[in-house]
């Protein structure tokens, strides 16, 4: 069990340990507010519920409100410009990968790239909607990208690591969706 | 014993309350429907648990199933357990609640329109998908059901799309029916035209309340979501509907077809809102019960009416959410479509936000009636807590990358679905069953353990599929890899719990139904005595 453990926290990307390590925090957070006013309620019967004052409390709902927004509003301007359409630079492409989704497998061309080249990845789809989730050698999830029939979606990436990266697809497609995996995408030194 | 019926709260606060409504033909005919939908989609709750058990064996490699009847299976249980045993069961209760706030149904047709159309439909999605071999998960994300991969012919993926369409004229039966009940004169307008109900349906009365004024003092907050999801879903269901009629017509028509994009935008413009099928329901009654147990009124005022008219117009602007990763190369229109439906994503987090205060600032400090019930729509709550958080990141783009279709998102709406909406239905038969039935429940002891073992045996599994999402483990796969084999099998033992205290439920409610009627009159508060 502890070795699955630390396999675990391998597994996960940063941006993964960071979602974990956010939520958390607001999941303790709201756990602790949300048992304070459940014991609140043995002082409650004690004050036969009678002193809260409801109209203050009522009157605090808007505020709570504008609290929120604007917790969401700065979640907002930190997140949106990583969304995957925004994200993308403007640095040359060293080279361009095609991957064509079709059931149940993946056409890759080239198969093999190298550390420190700027890939872009054209994906597309020959019949129904795949994806492609490129896993790296230490199993973590590093990008994810739709493959939809008669369209192409480019992303890029910089290899940092050599090695043989995994392209699993991550729409379902059919009865053999979780056989549709590309296991030999190589990355060299 | 356990004769724990709705309390009443303290007379006159509540002056909307069932106090001032005769006992009638209209409550008992009431009465035998809510039944009717509550024993329904709970026998469908049955099968689709049932299926849902097998889709983990199978993944846990426990036992063996051929790889198109697993996910054959995962479309049934999908559409079974979200629509037809959650959504149907608060489509149901809803006129139970309604009806407690003095806003009986009008008319019996609508509803009985909404239920032998959604039997009728989740008949023909169990036998298109169990005995014919439709798995194109509940989504059947165009085109897939005409690229079966000799699985399942189009003919069947023609009725199946015609029952999934039964479900949704289901739906729009049971919206129009809430706006007809809600709409109606019960709200004793002061001025009785129809833009003063609408107004007063929507929350205005409370905005505006010299504009709006009715008889019977402030309109029941319970009115607010249900109005608000029954517009909501009226509109939302037509581009599915649409998309259904298009899948219909190319099973016999092979010529024709539509766009993939358009088809995942008709998709989506129905399949997140209809999780508003089940919360906002769910959050009406919340509103109805908590106070009851709190012994005081919802503490709410303006700010949740603003709430709710940001849900009414923001519910229909969000499905995009759902098409962040689709944003091809010289197309912008989902780029931007994603680019907007973030923050109208993120706004319809104040209506939830707004309703947790209430009910917290209800409870809070309260002599809180602790029982079975009261404990099971806590515990609701605070899910509605845990899982809103779990929301927030998943409308958020640029977390894509980690959890797009993992399994994270699995955890999350069953976090929603069932520790949420469910634990609420629970606590909805423990509270209504009594007056419905006409007879206690047998044991709390044993509803105790209901409660216990549902929590602890589905935070166990929700909390292992999560961390296999942000592991990067995919959803909607058969044979997951091997490295995620582990937190499977735990997750097995926590399911196993999970059953185990849904049998202890079973029986619970067997013994009940097979004991003597209700002897106490007093507990039956709403129909003024013992109902057979």
């Amino acid at each position: 069990m502890p070795d699955r453990l630390i396999t675990s926290l391998v597994m996960m990307t940063s941006l993964g340990k960071g979602i974990a390590t956010g939520y958390l925090v607001f999941v303790a957070l709201g756990l602790i507010i949300a048992f304070g006013v459940l014991w609140s309620t043995k002082r409650g019967r004690r004050e036969g519920g009678q002193g809260v004052d409801i109209e203050r409390a009522e009157r605090a709902e808007p505020w709570w409100g504008v609290f929120v927004v604007v917790l969401l509003a700065i979640l907002l301007g930190m997140t949106i410009w990583r969304a995957p359409w925004f994200a993308e630079g403007d640095d040359p492409r060293d080279v361009q990968v095609q991957v064509t989704g079709i059931q149940f497998g993946f056409l890759v061309q080239p198969t093999t790239v190298k550390a420190g080249q700027n890939v872009q990845f054209n994906v597309t789809s020959k019949d129904v909607n795949h994806a492609i989730a490129l896993f790296n050698p230490q199993g973590q999830m590093i990008m994810n990208v739709q493959a939809v029939p008669e369209y192409t979606i480019s992303r890029s990436y910089t290899f940092t690591e050599p090695g043989t990266y995994t392209i699993r697809c991550f729409e379902f497609c059919g009865y053999q969706h979780h056989k549709m995996i590309y296991p030999a995408f190589q990355v060299t030194a | 014993m356990m004769t724990t019926a709705v309390p009443p709260v303290a007379p006159g606060a509540l002056p909307y309350d069932d106090a001032e409504m005769p006992l009638s033909l209209v409550q008992t005919r009431t009465r035998r429907f809510v039944l009717r939908v509550i024993w329904s989609s709970t026998a469908f709750l049955v099968v689709a648990g049932i299926l849902g058990l097998l889709l983990r064996l199978r993944q846990g490699e426990v036992i063996s199933m051929g790889d198109n009847f697993w996910y054959a299976v995962m479309t049934a249980h999908g559409l079974g357990a979200f629509i037809a045993w959650a959504g149907f069961f608060l489509m149901g209760i809803t006129f139970w609640v309604l009806m407690k706030v003095g806003m009986p149904l009008r008319s019996f047709v609508l509803p009985e329109v909404m239920y032998w159309s959604m039997m009728l439909g989740v008949v023909g999605i169990v036998l298109t998908t169990l005995l014919s071999g439709f798995g194109g998960s509940w989504v059947f994300l165009y085109p897939l059901p005409f690229f079966s991969a000799g699985q399942w012919s189009d003919t069947v993926t023609g009725i199946f799309s015609t029952s999934v369409l039964l479900a949704g004229v289901s739906i729009l039966a049971y919206c129009a029916a809430v706006l007809q009940t809600c709409l109606s004169p019960a709200l004793k307008a002061e001025k009785d035209t129809l833009g003063q109900r609408i107004g007063l349906t929507f929350g205005f009365g409370l905005l505006f309340p010299s504009r709006f004024k009715t008889k019977r003092g402030k309109i029941p907050y319970p009115v607010l979501p249900f109005a608000v999801n029954a517009v909501d879903m009226f509109l939302a269901t037509l581009p599915f509907a649409l998309l259904l009629v298009f899948n219909i017509v190319q099973s016999v028509n092979n010529g024709f077809s539509i766009n993939v994009l358009l088809a995942g935008n008709l998709l989506w413009a129905f399949g997140h809102p209809v999780v508003y099928l089940l919360l906002f329901p769910a959050a009406a009654t919340y509103y109805y019960l908590i106070p009851r147990y709190a012994g005081r009124e919802l503490v709410a005022g303006k700010a949740v009416a603003v709430a709710w008219l940001i849900a009414l117009t923001m519910n229909l602007f969000v499905w995009a959410h759902h098409l962040y990763m689709n944003y091809p190369d010289g197309e912008n229109v989902q780029q931007t479509l994603g680019t907007i439906m973030q923050p109208t994503t993120y706004a319809l987090v104040l209506p939830s936000a707004l309703s947790l205060y209430s009910i917290a600032a209800t409870i809070y400090r309260s002599n809180f009636q602790w029982n079975v019930t009261s404990k099971f729509l806590v515990a609701g709550i605070v899910s509605w807590l845990v899982a809103g958080l779990q929301g927030i990141i998943n409308a958020t783009a640029a977390f894509q990358d980690t959890l797009h279709n993992t399994l994270w998102i699995v955890g999350h709406f069953h976090n929603m679905a069932f520790l949420n909406m469910g634990l609420l239905i629970f606590g909805a038969m423990y509270a209504f069953l009594p007056e419905l039935m006409g007879r206690p429940w047998w044991n709390e002891r044993l509803g105790s353990w209901h409660l216990w073992g549902t929590i602890v045996g589905a935070y166990g599994w929700v909390t292992c599929q999560m961390i296999q999402g942000l592991e990067g483990a995919p959803r909607r796969w058969a044979v997951l890899p091997s490295e995620y084999l582990t937190l499977t099998h735990i997750s097995l033992g926590f399911l196993a719990l999970l059953v185990a205290a849904q049998l202890v439920f079973a029986y619970n409610l067997w013994t009940t139904l097979r004991r003597s009627p209700f002897d106490d009159p007093k507990a039956v508060s709403v129909l003024g005595g013992t109902q057979r």
